[in-house]
């Protein structure tokens, strides 16, 4: 067990000399440069996140509709065997084309996710501000996100 | 290189730059940034990531500067928050997949720069980069930076004895790597080389 201790004495001794003897270490970027990246880095995110509400308020309105207009055409079509025989053939009926909800649903996810991580981080170190703008913008994520589901679910029972 | 934690700025540079004086948070920066540089290559050995978590961590101290209340050495401030960072990266399954997927197309996870003169520091450092991130990060947090384990489990989130285990794993995967199991000297000079492939759980 001494000799054990010993040796983690080494290692610490060690440890300590190899920062000493660091080289220094140069950032890759200025003051100016790291004020431009982080302007260029929030004006992507807030893009990112205007796309994701996009997709999402896109893919409600075309699950909404699909819904609606499958609906409609289950009322509209006549019973079996009671259409007129002089009635003139259907064309073509439109076809519904399903569209998955999948990624917009994961994207959706992962960006609340990112936001839970930022709201941590957030609280610990004390930005009341900053806290209240992520939990905003959370609380909106989370709304699309239910109507999303729901949306989802209204269609899969048709 | 000062060590960031021994970095103490003026009082009136801080108001300077608190005021929002452009020339005075451009010096901050310069006497801040490469200590900070320096103990986030430590922890993170991925290099893009390293310069994004110092943009972050500088962003965070020029955003939360009026806060600081001069309680402890300005580097001790700004260490803090540079830690909190690389543990937030360590947590991330973006960050996680951001490095694997670079080390697996063989970009960006580099070798730590070896910055040591000497042969078993080299050694060391190499031993240190194979040691997975949460694992080195107790160790230099413990052994360099003077943390207790208190500390160290409250910037993990996690208990007293999850910092005392792995500092014991991390010290004996360190013996083993550079003394050997039972002797000591640097032992094998081919151990130790190579990279780990990513950041691994906590």
């Amino acid at each position: 067990m001494d000799s054990e201790d010993a040796r983690d004495h080494e290692l610490v001794v060690r440890l300590r000399r190899l920062e000493a003897g660091g080289a220094s270490a140069v950032p890759g970027f200025g003051y100016e440069q790291m004020l431009a990246r982080h302007a260029a880095r929030q004006a992507r995110a807030r893009r990112r996140h205007l796309a994701v509400r996009g997709a999402a308020l896109a893919l409600l309105v075309v699950l909404v509709g699909a819904s609606i207009w499958r609906l409609d055409e289950r009322v509209a079509r006549p019973v079996a065997g009671t259409e007129s025989p002089a009635k003139p053939a259907p064309g073509l009926q439109p076809r519904i084309v399903r569209a998955d909800s999948y990624l917009a649903v994961a994207a959706l996810e992962d960006h609340i996710a990112g936001l839970d991580d930022a709201l941590n981080y957030a609280r610990a170190s004390g930005g009341a501000a900053d806290v209240a703008r992520l939990e905003r913008t959370r609380a909106e994520l989370l709304a699309s996100y239910s109507q999303l589901r729901y949306a989802e679910r209204v269609s899969a029972t048709f | 290189m000062q060590r960031l934690a021994e970095i103490v700025i003026p009082d009136d540079l801080l108001a300077s730059a608190r005021g929002g004086d452009a020339g005075a948070r451009r010096v901050l920066f310069e006497r801040v940034a490469p200590g900070a540089l320096a103990l986030i290559r430590r922890l993170v050995r991925h290099r893009a990531m390293a310069d994004d978590l110092l943009q972050d961590t500088l962003i965070a101290m020029f955003e939360h500067l009026a806060e600081f209340r001069g309680e402890a050495p300005f580097g001790i401030w700004v260490r803090s928050i540079a830690v909190s960072r690389c543990l937030m990266a360590f947590r991330s399954p973006w960050q996680r997949a951001r490095v694997a997927l670079e080390t697996w197309t063989g970009e960006e996870f580099t070798a730590p720069e070896s910055d040591a003169r000497n042969a078993d520091l080299i050694d060391l450092d190499r031993a240190l980069a194979r040691l997975s991130p949460v694992t080195r990060a107790v160790v230099w947090l413990y052994d360099v930076e003077g943390w207790s384990h208190e500390e160290i489990a409250r910037a993990f989130e996690r208990t007293v004895s999850f910092s005392k285990s792995q500092l014991a794993r991390g010290h004996a995967r360190l013996r083993t790597e550079l003394l050997g199991p039972m002797s000591s000297g640097l032992g094998d000079p081919m151990k130790g080389i190579g990279l780990r492939s990513g950041i691994d759980g906590q």
